[in-house]
């Protein structure tokens, strides 16, 4: 068949087959000695993990703006809002039906959930596995025994575990999320209710309102430089004419 | 609605007119509450409540309220702005048309020729509106308010014909104008039709995104609690009922082993005020009106008003989707006159 490689034997001299022999043989001997393990000694060791490993999530209330983007997108239904005393609204985890795919963490506006390098959270029951805001804020309680790090090395001829006597370090800074400067406009002025409902929930007091009295008029105006892009408004405009827009620089 | 794809800083600040009050010192709620529901103007046709970003609300009593309105009421005036009753025109007769004719759909089951159902969804075939509103009930009768987007979920609903209570229609649109791509559909009685207009007048959200208004001929509604009292008193059994109608001033209630029919002067107890103060029979600001009495049984009286509507008509009867019939105008005179002398009742 055309395309197709013939793979042919390699042809071996005899300098050649002694080589191998006295490789061999080496081998058997070092191993019989000193021997070559391919799995890690868990949990005296453990394995060094890249920084985007997908891990137990943590949470920083502070820069969450409550945008339930993330319970939106799991796909195992894992996170729900829930209020807390402040009347924000933060994620809780039940890491019962997690499957670790992290889109949570992709998608959060504010950077508020974050991925660690933990990967061995034991749990006594189903319920427990339901994780609180509050439980998110600060790791598991850590019993660590690993005194090495192992590190997987592939060179051209085969694979080494790489050992050192140090402990990778379990937590990853968040990555900051890539800001999009967005300002609220509103897109059919006509259909303005003047209810103010964008200047109660503003948080930064960019939506404004002034009442002229005498004209019987309401003047709306929403301050581009103060508006953070935070999109309340937008959520919350009783006839759904705010949106969010790109600045232009 | 464009959306404008950047935006300059600085450049958002835009002017909104509030109306005059009646009443000085006083929030627009209790405008609204001294002229319309106060008086027994109110029709119960539910713009204010759709447009109330604050929390006005049809109560249990099946009255329109607005419960603390001390602390929510905005004082927007958007109720007064689009309350059809708030400087009441009362407008009656046949109203201008294009065409009086009748039809029967070949598509589908309906109160009369399922001419309301057609409407809608040829409209939808068109591509002229993505989304309908249909009035459906429970077992019990009770209406709820259903959008429908495709054929399907008439095979599982009953969505066409006739429930004579009063259903929370326009609550409903207002949601659809905000999700809608192309357009909403929506079919109503006659002060919703005219509930539609003032929103549209009002508001250009409403006029880009309400296509089609379909009115109904309507001679009065009833409220639930009332009617189904009066109903079970008769001897209706609402789990076996298929079937609402008024025929010949007679009120039919068609169940599954037999039939209850008494005269409809029997409910004028019942009769809601503001249908008392209603001269509208044929829904004039409609696209097109629907009802039973002009034609033959079996098709709904249609009566085709705006460019839109013959449109639709138009299509309806290019892909053969209803049988034509003939239209008898004078037939409504009676029930025109009807309600032209209610204008007796209504003391502005
Ligand atoms: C309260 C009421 C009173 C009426 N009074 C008369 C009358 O006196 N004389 C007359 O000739 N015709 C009257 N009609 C109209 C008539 O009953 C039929 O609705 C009309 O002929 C259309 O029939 P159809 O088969 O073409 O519509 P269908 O295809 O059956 O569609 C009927 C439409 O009516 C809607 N609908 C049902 N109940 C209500 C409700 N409670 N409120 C708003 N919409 C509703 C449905 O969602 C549906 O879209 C009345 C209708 C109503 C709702
Ligand atoms: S919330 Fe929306 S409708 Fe209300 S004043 Fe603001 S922009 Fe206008
Ligand atoms: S909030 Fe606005 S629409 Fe609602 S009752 Fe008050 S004035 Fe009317
Ligand atoms: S007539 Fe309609 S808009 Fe006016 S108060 Fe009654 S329900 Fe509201």
């Amino acid at each position: 068949m055309s395309g197709m490689k013939k793979v042919v034997a390699p042809e071996y001299n005899l300098s050649d087959k002694i080589k191998t022999h006295a490789y061999a043989i080496g081998t058997a001997m070092e191993e019989s000695v000193y021997p070559h393990t391919a799995t890690v000694l868990y949990p005296r060791e453990k394995k060094k993990m890249p920084d985007n490993f997908r891990g137990y999530i943590l949470f920083d209330p502070d820069k969450c703006i409550s945008c339930f983007n993330c319970s939106f997108v799991c796909p195992a239904n894992a996170i729900r809002m829930k209020e807390a005393p402040n009347n924000r609204y933060y994620p809780t985890i039940d890491y019962g039906k997690c499957i670790f795919c992290h889109f949570c963490i992709d998608s959060c506006s504010g950077g508020a959930l974050r991925t660690t390098k933990i990967h061995d959270v034991a749990y006594k029951d189903v319920d427990e596995m339901f994780t609180s805001t509050e439980e998110m804020i600060e790791p598991p309680e850590i019993i660590r025994e690993d005194k090495k790090s192992v590190e997987y090395v592939i060179d051209e001829t085969d694979l080494h575990l790489k050992r050192k006597k140090e402990r990778d370090g379990l937590f990853v800074e968040a990555v900051p999320p890539v800001e999009i400067p967005m300002v609220s406009q509103c897109v059919d002025r006509g259909s303005c209710l003047a209810c103010k409902i964008c200047e109660r929930v503003c948080e930064s007091g960019a939506a404004s309102s002034v009442v002229e009295e005498a004209t019987m008029t309401v003047k709306m105006a929403i301050d581009a430089e103060k508006c953070t892009g935070c999109g309340l408004c937008v959520k919350e405009c009783s006839m759904q004419i705010l949106r969010l827009v790109r600045v232009r620089k | 609605m464009k959306m404008a794809a950047e935006t300059k800083v600085g450049e958002a600040e835009w002017e909104v007119k509030i109306p005059e009050k009646k009443l000085k010192d006083r929030l627009f709620f209790e405008n609204l509450k001294a002229m319309v529901i106060d008086t027994q103007l109110c029709s119960r046709c539910l713009t204010c409540v759709s447009i109330c970003p604050g929390g006005l609300l049809v109560n249990e009593e099946d009255v329109v309220d607005f419960p603390d309105f001390e602390d929510k009421c905005l004082d927007c005036g958007a109720c007064v702005r689009v309350c059809p009753r708030y400087d009441y025109k009362p407008k009656s007769g046949l109203g201008d048309y294009i065409e009086f004719t009748a039809g029967q759909s070949k598509r589908f089951k309906g109160q009369d020729g399922a001419m309301g159902t057609e409407f809608i969804f040829s409209a939808m075939d068109m591509g002229l509106i993505d989304r309908g509103i249909f009035v459906d009930r429970d077992e019990q009768w009770r209406t709820s308010v259903f959008h429908v987007r495709g054929k399907e979920q008439l095979e599982k609903l009953p969505l066409g014909g006739t429930k004579y209570v009063f259903a929370d229609i326009l609550p409903e649109l207002k949601k659809a104008v905000t999700f809608t791509k192309k357009g909403v559909g929506v079919v109503g009685t006659p002060c919703m039709v005219s509930g539609v207009r003032k929103l549209q007048e009002e508001f250009p959200i409403f006029k880009e995104k309400v296509k089609l208004v379909v009115g109904l001929f309507c001679t009065e509604n009833y409220h639930y609690a009332e009617v189904s009292k009066y109903l079970i008193g008769k001897g209706v059994d609402f789990s076996k009922l298929i079937k609402t109608d008024i025929i010949k001033g007679k009120f039919v209630a068609t169940m599954t082993d037999k039939e209850v029919k008494f005269k409809v002067a029997k409910l004028d107890d019942i009769l809601p005020s503001g249908c008392s103060r209603c001269t509208d029979f044929t829904a004039v600001e409609s696209d097109v009106s629907v009802g039973s009495v002009g034609s033959a049984a079996g098709f709904s009286t249609t009566v085709v008003r705006t460019e839109t509507g013959k449109e639709v008509w138009d299509y309806i009867k290019k892909m053969g989707n209803a049988e034509v019939g003939e239209g008898k105008v004078e037939e409504l005179d009676f029930l025109i006159n009807h309600k032209k002398e209610r204008e007796k009742n209504i003391q502005l």
